[in-house]
């Protein structure tokens, strides 16, 4: 069945227990699909037509409509609890998806526009996607390959893994590893509180990378010839590197600062409970394959990823001046913080400073003069 | 982030609100997710603070410039002096600017403090250093909100189902195991510019669950 949207259109997949619709959409169409249970599967074609195909079982059923230029597609029940309904879609590539469900996989292959992905007990595996990329679980792992633009990813009570992606990303889980390779990127934040974080990819001069955990460990490619800052802190773990590090300063036997090059890359890795581990690309790819082969012979997750603490929670971090602390931050945060503090803070500062100096001003003055 | 509160989240943190500017703020957090994120942003800035030494520059810049005055005021040499235009440019100025904002992130943070040492220090004030018990004071209003966002889930976990409810349950305690952690050892050592942060950044992370969770059974009502 074809039909070509106009204004707009209500197609409601037939009574059986499977149905197809494919319909030409009109061009920049983007696509809205909530599904409460079951799947949501999107793949990109080259042609201008979305094909929906639906496992709808008996009481299921698919409703499709054009609202604006978005294609929408939910899903119902004829009677009774929702029904569990598995929805196949194919989509133009350049097409901007916003998937939703509740208990609901999701899936997308082939898709070169933006994509929006939110479930609430269920997985969410992306290949593909150019431009704002927001993935969103709380009970099912996050993947994301393949893609390009700002990346943002979480789930809280699963395993988050993005690989091949070129851009500005954040990623975040509760009780989970993080896991980022092949990254291409002046921009990372990624943390967790129960999981190990790993990041292997690109150190660009005058990036930002920030990866924190509480209880695992931090493990980081740093490649040859890479410009950066790095400051790691641990308060119960270890701080090791397989190279030799120039150390720039140490504070406490748990924080310590290496310039690399010209430094001008920040990284800052931070676990409390943790070990934070430097390496060398290649022994990062070394050792994420030797865990996707693991991972491939065992289904058995554990996410118990607690390390056991040792009782030293002592620090004797000091910092040296107002003026090293303010510099340090301000590269970092300026750009983005500057215009919003600034004016916040400037009108009552500006008041209480030139009262102030105007008292010091005035005593000089009238020293000068008399 | 426009609206009338934006720019009094800065005396609020100071505790410079009166009693009704401070209720209405307050109820205005609890809706205002811009301005609650600001304000979670600007105790991080406080937290960052509250590990500055006072340090005097290194040179007493302010006996250049009162020279610098009666030069000024001395005809015979005024002839002499170069005029100097100041011109900054924007790096400089956001460098500037967010030194002020961590400077001023430390007043806020001294005018929490409800005891003063009576220490002098070499900046002429005074410059209590954070005493056990104490440490976490800047923590007060985040664990008020956080109190008020889990009543807020009380009510209305009931839309969501029982499985998640047990898995969001769950890791709320990991986040409050991590809290407590961060706190323990906060209060061994309360200067730590790292653990505050982590403390802050690890009850950001709470906050948002709770925010999420909580939009989401909002959504199913």
């Amino acid at each position: 069945m074809v039909a070509t949207l106009a204004a707009a259109m209500l197609v409601a997949l037939a009574p059986q227990r499977q149905s197809d619709t494919t319909f030409a959409v009109p061009a920049g169409a983007s696509l809205s699909v909530n599904n409460f249970g079951g799947g949501i599967a999107v793949h990109g074609w080259s042609e201008n037509r979305v094909k929906v195909h639906g496992e709808t079982g008996r009481r299921g059923r698919v409703e499709v409509s054009l609202v604006g230029n978005t294609v929408v597609i939910k899903t119902g029940s004829r009677e009774g609890a929702p029904s569990v309904i598995d929805l196949d879609i194919t989509v133009p590539q350049s097409m901007a998806l916003s998937l939703s469900g509740t208990y609901a996989d999701i899936t997308v292959d082939g898709v070169q526009g933006a994509i929006s992905a939110e479930t609430v007990n269920g997985e969410v595996n992306v290949r593909g996607g150019k431009g704002i990329v927001t993935l969103h679980s709380i009970q099912g792992s996050v993947t994301l390959a393949d893609a390009s633009g700002r990346i943002e990813v979480n789930s809280v009570n699963e395993n988050v893994e993005l690989s091949n992606i070129t851009g500005e990303i954040k990623v975040e889980t509760t009780n989970g590893e993080v896991m980022l390779t092949g990254i291409k990127s002046s921009s990372v934040d990624a943390g967790t509180i129960n999981g190990d974080v790993l990041y292997e990819g690109t150190v660009t001069d005058g990036g930002s990378y920030s990866l924190g955990s509480h209880n695992g460990d931090i493990t980081v490619s740093v490649p040859e010839g890479a410009n950066v800052t790095i400051t790691a802190a641990t308060a119960n773990g270890d701080i090791d590197s397989s190279f030799p590090l120039p150390m720039t300063s140490t504070l406490g036997k748990h924080r310590k600062t290496f310039k690399i090059g010209s430094g001008s890359a920040r990284m800052e890795l931070e676990s409390f409970q943790g070990d934070i581990q430097l390496r060398r690309p290649q022994e990062l790819h070394d050792r994420v394959d030797r865990k996707h082969k693991h991972d491939e012979h065992d289904n058995d997750h554990d996410h118990d990823k607690d390390h056991d603490a040792d009782t030293d929670t002592s620090f004797s971090w000091a910092l040296r001046s107002v003026t090293a602390y303010a510099t340090r931050y301000a590269a970092a945060y300026a750009p983005k913080y500057a215009a919003q503090y600034a004016a916040q803070y400037a009108p009552r500062y500006a008041r209480q400073y030139s009262k102030m100096y105007s008292r010091q001003y005035k005593t000089i003055y009238r020293l000068n003069t008399h | 982030m426009n609206d009338q509160w934006t720019t009094r989240l800065s005396e609020y943190i100071d505790g410079e609100l009166d009693r009704t500017e401070q209720a209405a703020l307050e109820a205005h957090l609890a809706t205002c997710g811009q301005c609650y994120a600001t304000l979670g942003e600007l105790r991080q800035v406080v937290a960052r603070a509250k590990s500055l030494s006072d340090t005097p520059p290194a040179t007493d810049l302010w006996m250049e410039i009162a020279r610098e005055i009666r030069r000024e005021k001395a005809p015979a040499r005024r002839d002499r002096l170069v005029r100097r235009r100041f011109s900054l440019t924007v790096g400089q100025l956001l460098a500037a600017s967010i030194a002020l904002v961590l400077l001023s992130g430390g007043g806020a943070w001294l005018a929490l403090q409800p005891l003063a040492s009576s220490e002098p220090t070499r900046f002429g004030g005074s410059t209590p250093r954070p005493r056990v018990g104490q440490v976490v004071t800047w923590t007060g209003h985040t664990d008020a909100a956080i109190a008020d966002l889990q009543t807020a889930l009380t009510q209305n976990e009931k839309r969501l189902d029982t499985a998640t409810v047990r898995i969001v349950r769950e890791n709320l305690a990991i986040i409050d195991r991590a809290i407590a952690d961060a706190r323990v050892a906060l209060q061994k050592d309360p200067g730590n510019a790292y653990l505050n942060l982590h403390l802050a950044n690890t009850m950001r992370r709470k906050v948002e669950l709770l925010r999420r969770v909580n939009d989401m059974a909002a959504a199913r009502s």
